[in-house]
C-alpha cells in the first residue's frame, strides 16, 4: 500500500518539485557518483584499449631494466597474517623484489613468526622495534633499510594477486612524471560477516571505481597504505611518511605538491582484511574520517590558497574531497531538517523513494565496477549484488552518522591527536606542535 | 707412628722425625711408614714434576699417599697450589706441626692400608687411579678454571695424574660417573671444540649473509615529531643530534626521541640486520663453526658413591668386558680351561676335525673411555657387535682382562680362524680408526688345539709377547 502511494506521489511530481524533494540525489550524488563514473570509466576503458601497445612497451621496459623493488610491510601484532602475505609475494610474476617487514613493538608472536620466515628465506629482512613508535616510524624504518628503486607499501593484513607488483609498476614506465601508484584494494574476507559483504561492495565502488575516476580526472588524493607504490627518490626527498593517522593521504598530497602525478591502477589487486563487526568498523572509520579534517583542512590547507605553488589539480583534489565528504555530509542534515519541517506528512514516501533511488544508483555503480574489474573479480564478488538493497542504509545512515561524529570531534576536540593508533609519546608531541 | 717423608731432600737438613728419600728410590721405601710426601715447592716447576712422578706411580701405596707442600709461595698457579693435600707453613723444624699433619692424614692412610694386597697391587688403569684418589680423600673434587690446560678446567688433586697429557680428566670423570662410581653436582656448563676439545673458543657475531665478523652496531633513533627513523650516526651533527628530516635538534630521550632498536651493518657486504649469526673459532685448532656444532659439557663437582667406594677398594669391573659378556656370554677362565681340555680330548679321539685357540690382545682400550668419557659405552657396544658378528655361537670365549680375549673356535682350522681374526680386525679398524680416528693396538695368535699343548703356558707366552 505504502509502495503504491509512494509511487503515485513520485509520478505526480513535476521536475521542479522532484528536484525540490530529491535535490541531494539528482543534483549531487547521481551527478558525481553515477553519471561521472559512467562517463569517465567508459573513456578510461576505450583509452586503455588504444593504449594496449603502450602498456606492453612499459612491461617490456620494466623487465628489461628489472629494477629491485622493495616491498615494505610495517605492522604491529600482525604475525598471523604474515605467512599468507609472504606466500602471495613469493608467487609474484615480478621476481626482483626484496621483502622487508618491520614489527612495531608487537606483544604477540609476530617476532617468532617473522624470524622463522626470515630464516627460511621467505622474507629478506625482518626488523623489530622493541618499542612501539607508530605506523609511520615503522614504514620509515623499512624504507631506511630497503634498497629498491621502487618501494611498495603493503599492509600486513593484506595479500596480493600474483601479478600485482608487476602491474602496479607499469604506470611508472608509461609516464616519467608519475611519482606514486595506488593499487586496488579489495576485501579479502567478504564471506566472514554481513558487514564485510557490505564493505566488499563499498570498496568496489569507492576504491576500484572511485579512485580510477579520480585518477583519470587527475585529482586522486590518496594512495592506499594497503597497497601503494612509490619512487624511492621521491620518498627520499620527503624523508618518508609523517605521523598518522591518515599518513597515506598525507604522503599522496606531499607527492602532488612536489609536482608529480599520482595515479590509481585498478588491476594491481590487493586483498585486505576488513573489520568483521559494525563496532570495529565504526572505530576504523572514525579514525579515517578524522584524518580528512586534520590533513586536508588543517595540514595541507595551503593547497586551497592562491600562492606561488598553486596547482588547479591539487586544489581540485583537496577541494573535491572536502566538498563531497565534509560539506555535503552536513547537507544531509539540512535536507532532513527541510523534509521534517516542511513536508512531515510525506516523510515516509520521501524516505522510501530516496531508498529506491539510491538502491538503483548502487546497482548501476556495481555494474560499472563489474565492467571495470570483471577480469580480476572473484566469483563470490558477483554474488555481492544480492546485498545492494541494504547499501543505501549502510552508507547513507550508518557511515554518515560515524562520519559526522568524527568531523565534529575532530573540529571541536582534535580527537585524532588522542588516538591510541599512535603511542602517546608521539601524539603528545604532534598535538603540542599542531602537526 | 707414621712419619712425613721429604721427597728429594736436595741440600736441606732433615730433622729426625722426618723421613727423606730421593724420587728415584721411592719404590724401595716401605711407604706404609709414610704419613705423607713432603715436596719442596720453592721452585714450583721442579716440585710439580715430583708430584706428577708420585701420582703416576703404579703402586697405590705411593700414589695415593697425601702430598704436602713445603715452602709454597703465591707465584704458583691456583690449580697447582690446590693440588696438594696440605701445606707446611712453618718448615720441617716444627715437630708439633708435623705430628698434626700425620694425624690429619691418618684416615686416608688407613684407607690405603685396608686395600687388598696393597704391596703387590699395580694400578695401571688411569680411571681406576682417579677413582681411588677420590675415594681415599672422601671429599668433593671441585673443578678449578685454568688457562694452562686446553680443557679450561682441572680437578687439582687429580691434576698430576694427567700431567703428561693435556686431556682426559673430564672424560675419565664422565666415564666414572656413567658407571655410577662417582656422582656429580652441577657447577657450570662449558663449550668445547668438537675437533680438539679445547675450551678456548672465541664466540663472535657474524653477518648472516657473508659470514664476515667485521660489523658495525648502531642504535636506531625514532624522532617522535616527524616519525623519522634512522641510525644514530645519521642524527649526529657535531656533539648534538639533529633530525635530518625536520632539522630539529633532539634533546631528551623519551621526550622527543627514543631508541627502539639496534641494527648491525656488515662492513664487508653492506647487509643490514638485527640478528647476527654467532660463530665460534677455536683458539687451539682454529676451526670455525656454529655454536651448536661445538661440544657442550657439564662441569661438575664429583664425590665418591657407595658403589664407587666399593669398586675403589676391590677393583673396577671392566666395562668393555661387561658389555661383551652381555652380547657373547663370556665364560669364566676355569670354565674355559675345562672346555679346552674337553675339546682337545675330542679332537684326539675322533681325529676328524680340527679346532683353534685364538688369543686376541686389544690394547689401549682404556684410552677409549679416557677419550670419550660417558660416550665410551656406546662405542663398546658397537665393538661387542663386531665381535658377535665374527664369532659363532659354538665358539667359547673368555676375557683375561679388558684387553685380552681367548677364544676356542670349534671345528675351525687355523686358516679359517685366521680369516675370522682378519674380519674381526677389519671390523675394529673400521669402527675405531675410520669413525673415531683412534688407532687400536691389536695383536693375535692362533694355535691348533691339541692335547699336547699346555694351555697356561701358551697363554702366558702370548701375554709376555
Amino acid at each position: 500500500m505504502i509502495f503504491e502511494n509512494a509511487l503515485d506521489f513520485f509520478l505526480r511530481m513535476d521536475t521542479a518539485k522532484m528536484l525540490a524533494y530529491f535535490w541531494p540525489f539528482f543534483l549531487l550524488d547521481m551527478t558525481r557518483y553515477l553519471l561521472l563514473d559512467v562517463v569517465v570509466i567508459s573513456i578510461y576503458s576505450v583509452k586503455n584499449w588504444f593504449q594496449r601497445d603502450k602498456i606492453e612497451r612499459a612491461r617490456r621496459q620494466l623487465y628489461s631494466e628489472k629494477p629491485l623493488v622493495s616491498l615494505i610491510i610495517p605492522g604491529k601484532n600482525e604475525g598471523k597474517h604474515i605467512p599468507r602475505l609472504a606466500e602471495s609475494l613469493a608467487r609474484q610474476t615480478y621476481k626482483n623484489i626484496e621483502i622487508v617487514i618491520v614489527d612495531d613493538g608487537s606483544d604477540d608472536d609476530t617476532e617468532e613468526i617473522c624470524r622463522k620466515l626470515e630464516q627460511e628465506g621467505k622474507i629478506d629482512r625482518f626488523i623489530r622495534n622493541e618499542v612501539r613508535g607508530g605506523k609511520a616510524s615503522a614504514a620509515n624504518t623499512a624504507m631506511r633499510f630497503s634498497h629498491g628503486k621502487y618501494i611498495v607499501h603493503i599492509d600486513a593484513d593484506s595479500h596480493l594477486a600474483f601479478d600485482s607488483v608487476e602491474t602496479i609498476l607499469l604506470p611508472f614506465y608509461m609516464d616519467p612524471n608519475i611519482g606514486a601508484v595506488g593499487g586496488d584494494v579489495r576485501v579479502a574476507n567478504t564471506g566472514d560477516a554481513f558487514v564485510t559483504r557490505l564493505q566488499g561492495i563499498e570498496y568496489m565502488k569507492a576504491i576500484s571505481t572511485g579512485r580510477t575516476v579520480s585518477s583519470e580526472l587527475g585529482i586522486l588524493r590518496i594512495i592506499a597504505g594497503a597497497h601503494g607504490a612509490f619512487r624511492r627518490d621521491i620518498l627520499n626527498r620527503l624523508h618518508g611518511w609523517d605521523v598518522g593517522p591518515g599518513l597515506d593521504g598525507d604522503i599522496t598530497l606531499k607527492i602532488r605538491k612536489l609536482g608529480f602525478r599520482v595515479v590509481h591502477e585498478p588491476h594491481a589487486v590487493c586483498y585486505t582484511n576488513v573489520p568483521k563487526t559494525f563496532r570495529a568498523l565504526a572505530k576504523q572509520r572514525f579514525r579515517w574520517d578524522r584524518s580528512m579534517v586534520r590533513f586536508r583542512v588543517r595540514k595541507h590547507r595551503d593547497i586551497l590558497l592562491m600562492n606561488s605553488n598553486f596547482s588547479i589539480l591539487n586544489f581540485l583534489a583537496s577541494a573535491e574531497n572536502i566538498f563531497f565528504n565534509l560539506v555535503l555530509d552536513f547537507k544531509w542534515w539540512i535536507y532532513i531538517i527541510q523534509i521534517v519541517l516542511f513536508n512531515p506528512s510525506v516523510l515516509e514516501y520521501i524516505f522510501l523513494i530516496n531508498l529506491i533511488l539510491y538502491m538503483l544508483a548502487n546497482y548501476l555503480e556495481f555494474l560499472v565496477a563489474c565492467a571495470l574489474l570483471h577480469s580480476s573479480m572473484r566469483r563470490r564478488d558477483f554474488f555481492l549484488v544480492l546485498y545492494i538493497p541494504l547499501v543505501p542504509i549502510y552508507t547513507g545512515i550508518y557511515l554518515r552518522i560515524v562520519r559526522t561524529y568524527a568531523y565534529i570531534m575532530e573540529f571541536l576536540h582534535g580527537a585524532s591527536y588522542m588516538d591510541k593508533w599512535n603511542p602517546w609519546k608521539v601524539s603528545r608531541v604532534v598535538k603540542r606542535e599542531k602537526l | 707412628m707414621r712419619k712425613p717423608c721429604l721427597v728429594g731432600k736436595d741440600k736441606q737438613v732433615v730433622p729426625e722425625d722426618v723421613l727423606s728419600i730421593e724420587l728415584t728410590m721411592i719404590e724401595s721405601l716401605d711407604s706404609q711408614d709414610v704419613s705423607c710426601w713432603i715436596v719442596d715447592m720453592s721452585d714450583w716447576r721442579k716440585g710439580w714434576q715430583k708430584i706428577a712422578a708420585i701420582r703416576e706411580h703404579l703402586s697405590p701405596k705411593v700414589y695415593l699417599r697425601p702430598v704436602v707442600y713445603l715452602h709454597a709461595d703465591n707465584s704458583m698457579p691456583a690449580e697447582i697450589s690446590k693440588a696438594a693435600d696440605g701445606q707446611l707453613a712453618h718448615g720441617l723444624d716444627n715437630s708439633k706441626g708435623l705430628d698434626e699433619l700425620s694425624s690429619r692424614f691418618e684416615a686416608t692412610n688407613q684407607w690405603i692400608d685396608h686395600l687388598p694386597d696393597p704391596n703387590a697391587a699395580v694400578d695401571a688403569n688411569i680411571a681406576f687411579k682417579v677413582l681411588r684418589l677420590i675415594a681415599s680423600r672422601n671429599n668433593v673434587q671441585e673443578p678449578v678454571t685454568t688457562v694452562r690446560r686446553k680443557s679450561g678446567y682441572v680437578y687439582p688433586i687429580l691434576e698430576p695424574l694427567f700431567s703428561k697429557r693435556d686431556e682426559g680428566a673430564l672424560e675419565t670423570l664422565e666415564f666414572l660417573e656413567a658407571q655410577k662410581l662417582i656422582s656429580g653436582d652441577f657447577v657450570s656448563k662449558a663449550h668445547f671444540c668438537s675437533s680438539c676439545s679445547s675450551a678456548f673458543i672465541n664466540f663472535k657475531e657474524a653477518c648472516p649473509q657473508c659470514g664476515s665478523d667485521d660489523l658495525n652496531v648502531d642504535e636506531l633513533v625514532h624522532h617522535f615529531r616527524c616519525a623519522h627513523m634512522a641510525v644514530m650516526s645519521d642524527f649526529k651533527r657535531g656533539s648534538s643530534m639533529v633530525c635530518p628530516k625536520c632539522d630539529r635538534e633532539l634533546h631528551h630521550i623519551g621526550v622527543d626521541y627514543d631508541k627502539p632498536s639496534i641494527m648491525y651493518s656488515c662492513n664487508h657486504c653492506s647487509h643490514g640486520f638485527q640478528e647476527p649469526s654467532i660463530m665460534t673459532t677455536c683458539y687451539n685448532c682454529g676451526r670455525s663453526t656454529e655454536p651448536e656444532n661445538q661440544h657442550t659439557r657439564l662441569i661438575r663437582a664429583y664425590s665418591i658413591s657407595a658403589i664407587g667406594q666399593n669398586a675403589a677398594s676391590y677393583g673396577m669391573e671392566a666395562l668393555f668386558s661387561k658389555i661383551l659378556d652381555s652380547e657373547l656370554q663370556l665364560c669364566s677362565f676355569d670354565a674355559f680351561r675345562d672346555f679346552y681340555r674337553v675339546e682337545a680330548a675330542r679332537i684326539k679321539r675322533y681325529k676328524k676335525s680340527e679346532s683353534s685357540l685364538v688369543m686376541i690382545a686389544l690394547r689401549d682400550i682404556d684410552k677409549l673411555y679416557v677419550r670419550l668419557g660417558g660416550r665410551a659405552t656406546e662405542v663398546f657396544a658397537e665393538l661387542s657387535t663386531v665381535f658377535r658378528t665374527v664369532l659363532r655361537l659354538s665358539d667359547v670365549i673368555t676375557a683375561r682382562n679388558e684387553s685380552i680375549f681367548f677364544v676356542i673356535m670349534t671345528e675351525t682350522s687355523t686358516t679359517y680362524a685366521e680369516r675370522a681374526v682378519e674380519r674381526l680386525h677389519e671390523g675394529i679398524i673400521e669402527l675405531l680408526t675410520n669413525n673415531l680416528d683412534f688407532d687400536p693396538d691389536m695383536s693375535s695368535l692362533i694355535k691348533p688345539i691339541t692335547v699336547d699343548m699346555d694351555l697356561d703356558q701358551t697363554l702366558e707366552a702370548f701375554l709376555q709377547s
